[in-house]
């Protein structure tokens, strides 16, 4: 598809607090020390936008045989493409961020909701870490806590699985240090079944992002 | 946004009219081999996806071609000015838009080279055989609709601020072109050249001398 923006080996994980426990701003302000107090440096600010649409509602002659929802995700990072994910078509489709605009003529659907993931994101040896809250646009309600870790050296997710895991366990060990309720949790898509192969894309990413959007969307959060 | 001309010309003259343009082309001519589709939706406006198979892997590029520009202004242009969009995709596009409601209309496959000119603005001129498909995405199966005409188009990239200068460049540049082949807006073809056979034949035996000569 061209240039490609440099893209790392990543899980995107989120806080799952403990019964009975609430995720909150100092949540997030507790996990930002956990990744300092592992020597993280922060490194600078990130943004992923994920967007939910539906057909435009049209009468009966008019209706059209179309995916009830398409999903979408940007990238602050990686700002020259867009992705959409049609999950009950096991499909994640890359394009030129121009897609938006293709899209917006033709009026086949229209935007519901959109969500932003946002935070800092740090350096740890060759580990790039972002953590960040989830909000609904136009809302100031924690929706959730999203975590991303990424891996430079490998980009094959097999090979990288278990040094994945084992860097999550350090992190959780760190966490636990600091007495928090919760723990690290992962959402991960069968990447086979959206045919996208070993070899991790930023397809991988969005797909993650996508299933991430879709569970805070399912639990209701307060602030 | 982008600026068009069109124009026909005989198959037979088309090696004329590629040393016409390596001689005015700095750069290199490049193969266009493009699968097009067209999709159609009965609430949406139609899309051009389009497989450029000269390239290993494929690329996929969805076009959506708004309308041309209007009004007496207009009219007047000698090249066609209208909106365009494009965004390159990953090669399940079709798909995609099969999902969101689009059915294919029509396909073919456009063969043949390319050249594009660094002037004033980006021009470029594409030469091809417009071919259809027997049965779906049957490339190999391609056979040209018209065997013994060629399609000629000539376009340049523009914006609402600078269309009024790409115009007269793409219309001046047509210019070289005419001895063998008419340019003018799609849709009011001006015809063959009536003297492109001896203009082709100035120019292949100039060429074959200078070929001599190295």
């Amino acid at each position: 598809m061209g240039s490609q923006s440099v893209c790392l080996d990543s899980r995107v994980l989120h806080w799952q607090p403990s019964a009975g426990a609430q995720v909150t701003s100092q949540t997030l302000v507790d996990l930002f020390r956990s990744i300092e107090s592992m020597n993280g440096v922060r490194t600078g600010r990130w943004q992923i936008t994920a967007a939910q649409h539906r057909p435009f509602t049209r009468d009966q002659a008019m209706a059209i045989d179309c995916a009830k929802e398409l999903l979408g995700v940007a990238f602050s990072e990686f700002a020259s493409k867009h992705y959409f994910v049609l999950r009950a078509e096991r499909m994640v489709v890359e394009a030129d961020s121009s897609i938006q605009a293709i899209m917006e003529k033709l009026q086949v659907y229209r935007n519901r909701l959109s969500m932003v993931f946002e935070g800092f994101q740090y350096q740890l040896g060759d580990f790039q870490l972002k953590a960040g809250r989830a909000v609904l646009s136009q809302a100031e309600n924690l929706r959730g806590i999203v975590l991303e870790v990424e891996y430079s050296p490998v980009s094959s997710i097999e090979k990288t699985r278990q040094m994945m895991q084992e860097f999550v366990d350090l992190w959780q060990e760190a966490i636990s240090a600091q007495s928090m309720s919760g723990r690290i949790s992962l959402l991960e898509p069968n990447f086979a079944e959206y045919a996208l192969s070993d070899t991790y894309t930023w397809q991988h990413t969005a797909l993650q992002y996508i299933f991430l959007f879709a569970y805070f969307l399912s639990q209701s959060q307060r602030a | 946004m982008e600026c068009v001309v069109q124009g026909i010309i005989e198959a037979q003259h088309v090696e004329a009219l590629d040393v016409l343009l390596q001689g005015l082309c700095e750069g290199q001519r490049e193969a266009v081999k493009t699968h097009e589709i067209c999709l159609k939706s009965t609430v949406a406006s139609e899309l051009h996806l389009l497989c450029d198979l000269s390239k290993r892997p494929h690329i996929w590029t969805v076009k959506h071609i708004g309308g041309a520009m209007r009004g007496t202004g207009a009219e007047q242009l000698p090249a066609l000015v209208r909106n365009i969009v494009e965004s390159k995709m990953s090669n399940n596009a079709l798909r995609f838009f099969y999902a969101v409601g689009y059915k294919m209309d029509y396909e073919l496959l456009r063969d043949g080279f390319a050249y594009r000119f660094q002037r004033a603005f980006p021009i470029t001129v594409t030469v091809t055989s417009v071919c259809r498909l027997p049965k779906q995405h049957s490339i190999d199966e391609a056979t040209p609709v018209t065997p013994n005409i060629q399609l000629v188009e000539v376009t340049a990239p523009a914006t609402a601020d600078n269309f009024s200068d790409v115009v007269p460049a793409i219309s001046s540049f047509a210019e070289h072109l005419s001895p063998l082949v008419n340019l003018s807006k799609p849709g009011s073809f001006a015809g063959i050249v009536s003297t492109a056979s001896t203009a082709a034949a100035s120019l292949l035996s100039r060429s074959d001398r200078l070929e001599h000569r190295v």
